[in-house]
């Protein structure tokens, strides 16, 4: 319930499961326990969804607290509406390989990119490196 | 499937009180079908071993059964009836017997209950059971329910609305259309399921009684306080007061529930069902009547057993077996089933759906604007309609819900800033921890209670059956015990009014010490008499001083001898005043007495105007009568004329008693002047005369209404006026001041 209208609330989203995406990529699939003004969260039953291509694991984690300013952005699940996806689940061991490959595959390519632009006298800094000073 | 008409004997066992078993059969037939011709091959088994009826003698059959029920309940030997009946079936009783034994070994509860006794189908009932007592209407219901899910999933396995049970959210099976053709369930039902009521006997009694007790005070027992409450009145309770509401909301209407069959317990479900569908099935068996409306296939006993083996399955495979608890606990078979195919599930073994997110109570939205409370329901209703059928039961189920206090979602970030707020309560106690390092003991804080600011409409104590508001003087509603009237004045009205006060208070004041130095004057020479020798000096010149004062004190000014016309008066303004100066005038040294008794005269219609009240002139008359007598001629003249003023002060004179009667003194004066001394000067100068003249002509032009009557009327005033005015004037003058020439 809003109790100040006009604004949008995360109170009605209290003991829903939700879905949130963190800056740092992760994906986390929680029952949304509490909330403050910072938009700080606990979650509840946490599961760490990793996706790699057509695959992904869950990794439960228990109680989760996320700091506000990490949320990049956060959904309600309809545990009603089917899910009919053509996402397979693996397991967990196997997603985490997949990453693992996924990550390497992408830092080859990375170095490589690297590389040539380095040939070629440009020096791009990575995007992802920009948040940690 | 269409057109079967099948009867299903249920066997329910229930597990009594006592340790002994009972089984009852029940039994009602699902007919899906009214066509007669077949009907007629289904053959109704009926307790009492009577041919197949026709629809119509369900009453009858009823009342036996209802008969029956009550023979049942005196002795051991009426299960046999029960059991006897069963068993003269042909292939039905057998139908029966084979079902029932699929129920008793899929269903593991049931099972464990009733394995000993499971060979025959023929169950005893143990004696002195009655059987509709041992109907627990949870085990019934639970059958019910999975009996009647268990159907549609078989039908529809394929549809998209598959759940994790394996079953499809029904489309209502009218496959599923039941016939409850009678009695024998009915009749347990309403035996079972209806409320009881008190014997009436009691319940009069219990009423009388409780009319003699005196009527309950409609309000708090502390007289004229009003109860002490930690929150305010008016504030909506705390506690989800929905509950009920809760069930209602969440459990629709499509549960066409007669009377008896009531719902004991949240009804479970599920993960996947909805409960308005599965309610649909649970009670379509009990509620439909013996013409269904719709016709659809049933399921072959086949199909219905193996359903409710998966359903049952369900169980074992889920949570917790289900318990057959007897009477009220909680049956809730917990149905978690095989996990979804999706992988929704979230490590172990998670609460199902949503957690409880009961429809959002208001605790206390005291303090919103009232239009904001309504946008708030408004918004809580439409969001609780909408989404409380399809989740809501399933957050009753979430043990981690409402961690949240409703409190802490209050929180109104633009008013609770965290940092603010503790920022602030640092500097506090740091402040306060300096103040107190001096002092020896702490000041302690008033903690008030963050209580809504609402209006505290305090309804003072009322007694109930008391004839109209009898109020209680409290603390809290103190009572007006004077009627204080405050008057307001201005500056300007105040300040004159007080110094109309103050000159009065003035007057007085000098009055006061005038009779004081009177009484003395007056009391002197009886002093005097008595005193010895050696006093009588300073008697004397006491006196003398008094009376010096008593001079100085008519005069105005300090250097001026004269008496002070103005003083007069304003003594004179006083009661007190006109008897002082009466008391005084005889002890006045003559100038003196004849300069008040000459103020008087001036001043006549000022003193009468201010005596009117008093009336008190009158007392003057004696001593100036004295002072008259003593005057010269001179003297007189110029009272009468002082007497006479201006223009219309005769008249005024006259309409005053003491006028009158002074004026007749002066003219009496005159006149004996004039007859006893032949040389008095009266008659030097023609004023005298004159006035006279203007005398008679005045008591003549003068009205009798307005002529008052004098104190006493001097004789002589007739030989007065017949020196001056002629006969005919006499005589009116005769008879309008009544003077007689006899009075002499």
């Amino acid at each position: 319930m809003n109790y100040v209208p006009g604004t949008a609330s995360l109170i009605d989203d209290i003991d829903k499961k939700h879905l949130v995406l963190l800056r740092d990529g992760r994906t986390l699939i929680g029952y949304l326990r509490s909330i403050d003004q910072f938009a700080n969260l606990v979650f509840h039953q946490t599961v760490e969804r990793i996706h790699v291509g057509k695959k992904f694991g869950d990794i439960p984690r228990g109680i989760f607290i996320v700091r506000g300013e990490n949320v990049v952005l956060l959904g309600e699940i309809d545990v009603d509406k089917p899910c009919d996806t053509v996402l397979q689940q693996v397991s967990i061991e196997e997603i985490l390989e997949e990453q693992r490959l996924q990550q390497q595959a992408k830092q080859e390519t990375e170095k490589v990119k690297m590389q040539v632009l380095k040939d070629r006298g440009l020096s791009i800094p990575k995007a992802d490196n920009l948040d940690e000073y | 499937m269409a057109n079967c008409d099948y009867e299903i004997v249920f066997e329910i066992v229930c597990q009594s009180f006592k340790p002994k078993r009972v089984n009852i059969s029940l039994k009602y037939t699902l007919d899906c079908s009214t066509d007669d011709s077949l009907s007629q091959n289904n053959q109704p088994l009926t307790l009492s071993g009577s041919s197949p009826l026709p629809d119509d003698d369900w009453q009858e059959e009823h009342k036996r059964l209802a008969e029956l029920d009550e023979r049942d309940g005196l002795g051991p030997s009426s299960p046999s009836i029960v059991i006897s009946d069963v068993e003269d079936r042909g292939g039905e009783g057998e139908l029966a017997e084979s079902l029932a034994r699929l129920i008793l070994e899929a269903d593991p509860a049931i099972a464990g209950v009733g394995a000993t006794e499971r060979p025959c189908p023929s169950l005893s009932l143990p004696p002195g059971h009655h059987p509709s007592s041992m109907l627990s209407y949870q085990q019934q219901q639970h059958l019910m329910r999975s009996r009647g899910s268990a159907p549609i999933s078989q039908m529809n396995s394929h549809s998209i609305w598959e759940n994790s049970m394996g079953f499809g959210p029904v489309s209502v099976t009218p496959g599923l259309v039941t016939h409850m053709e009678d009695s024998p369930l009915m009749s347990i039902i309403k035996e079972v399921g209806l409320p009881k009521l008190p014997p009436q006997g009691r319940n009069d009694e219990g009423r009388d009684l409780s009319e003699r007790v005196p009527p309950p005070r409609s309000s708090s027992p502390v007289i004229g306080s009003p109860p002490v409450r930690a929150v305010p009145i008016g504030t909506p309770p705390k506690q989800p007061m929905s509950h009920a509401l809760n069930h209602q909301t969440h459990h629709p209407t499509a549960v066409h529930v007669r009377a008896p069959v009531q719902h004991r317990y949240p009804p479970p479900f599920p993960e996947r069902l909805s409960p308005n569908t599965l309610l649909n099935i649970a009670n379509s068996p009990l509620c439909r009547g013996p013409f269904p409306p719709g016709v659809g296939p049933v399921l072959s006993q086949i199909q219905r057993a193996q359903l409710l083996n998966s359903q049952v399955a369900g169980f074992a495979r889920g949570g917790p077996a289900p318990p057959l608890l007897p009477g009220g606990g909680g049956f809730r078979p917990y149905f978690s089933g095989p996990p979804p195919p999706h992988g929704h599930r979230m490590g172990p073994l998670p609460p199902h759906g949503p957690p409880n997110h009961t429809p959002p109570i208001r605790h206390n939205t005291t303090h919103l604007h009232p239009q904001h409370r309504r946008m708030l329901t408004q918004r809580m209703q439409s969001r609780g309609g909408d989404r409380g059928r399809t989740g809501g039961d399933r957050r009753s189920r979430d043990p981690y819900s409402n961690l949240m206090t409703q409190k802490e979602k209050d929180t109104d970030p633009y008013l609770d800033d965290y940092y603010y707020q503790n920022y602030y309560e640092k500097m506090e106690k740091r402040q306060e921890r300096e103040r107190d390092s001096s002092k020896k003991e702490h000041t302690t804080k008033l903690i008030t209670p963050q209580v809504a600011k609402v209006e505290h409409t305090y309804r003072p104590v009322q007694f109930a059956g008391s004839l109209g508001k009898l109020t209680v003087s409290s603390v809290n509603n103190p009572r007006k015990m004077i009627d204080a009237v405050v008057t307001t004045r201005t500056d300007d009205e105040e300040k004159r009014e007080k110094q109309v006060w103050n000159k009065r208070r003035q007057i007085l004041y000098t009055v006061e010490k005038m009779y004081s130095l009177l009484l003395e004057v007056q009391d002197f020479e009886k002093r005097f008499v008595q005193a010895p020798e050696e006093d009588r000096e300073a008697l004397l010149e006491q006196h003398k001083t008094n009376t010096v004062q008593l001079c100085n004190s008519l005069r105005e000014k300090e250097w001026d001898d004269r008496v002070s016309d103005e003083q007069c008066v304003m003594i004179m303004s006083v009661r007190k005043g006109k008897r002082l100066i009466s008391r005084l005038l005889p002890f006045l040294p003559s100038p003196q007495a004849t300069a008040i008794v000459m103020a008087i005269a001036r001043n006549l219609p000022a003193l009468a105007k201010k005596d009117k009240q008093d009336q008190v002139l009158c007392w003057l008359m004696e001593p100036v009568s004295a002072v008259i007598q003593s005057l010269s001629s001179s003297a007189l003249t110029d009272l009468l004329q002082e007497l006479q003023g201006n223009e219309g002060q005769l008249a005024t004179v006259l309409h005053n008693k003491f006028g009158v009667t002074l004026l007749y003194l002066i003219l009496s004066e005159g006149e004996r002047m004039q007859s006893s001394d032949p040389n008095c000067q009266l008659m030097d100068d023609n004023r005298w005369t004159e006035l006279v003249f203007s005398v008679t002509r005045e008591l003549l032009s003068v009205p009798s209404s307005s002529l008052s009557p004098p104190l006493f009327t001097p004789s002589n005033l007739l030989s007065l006026f017949s020196r001056y005015v002629d006969r005919q004037r006499l005589e009116l003058l005769q008879n309008k001041l009544q003077i007689s020439a006899l009075t002499r």
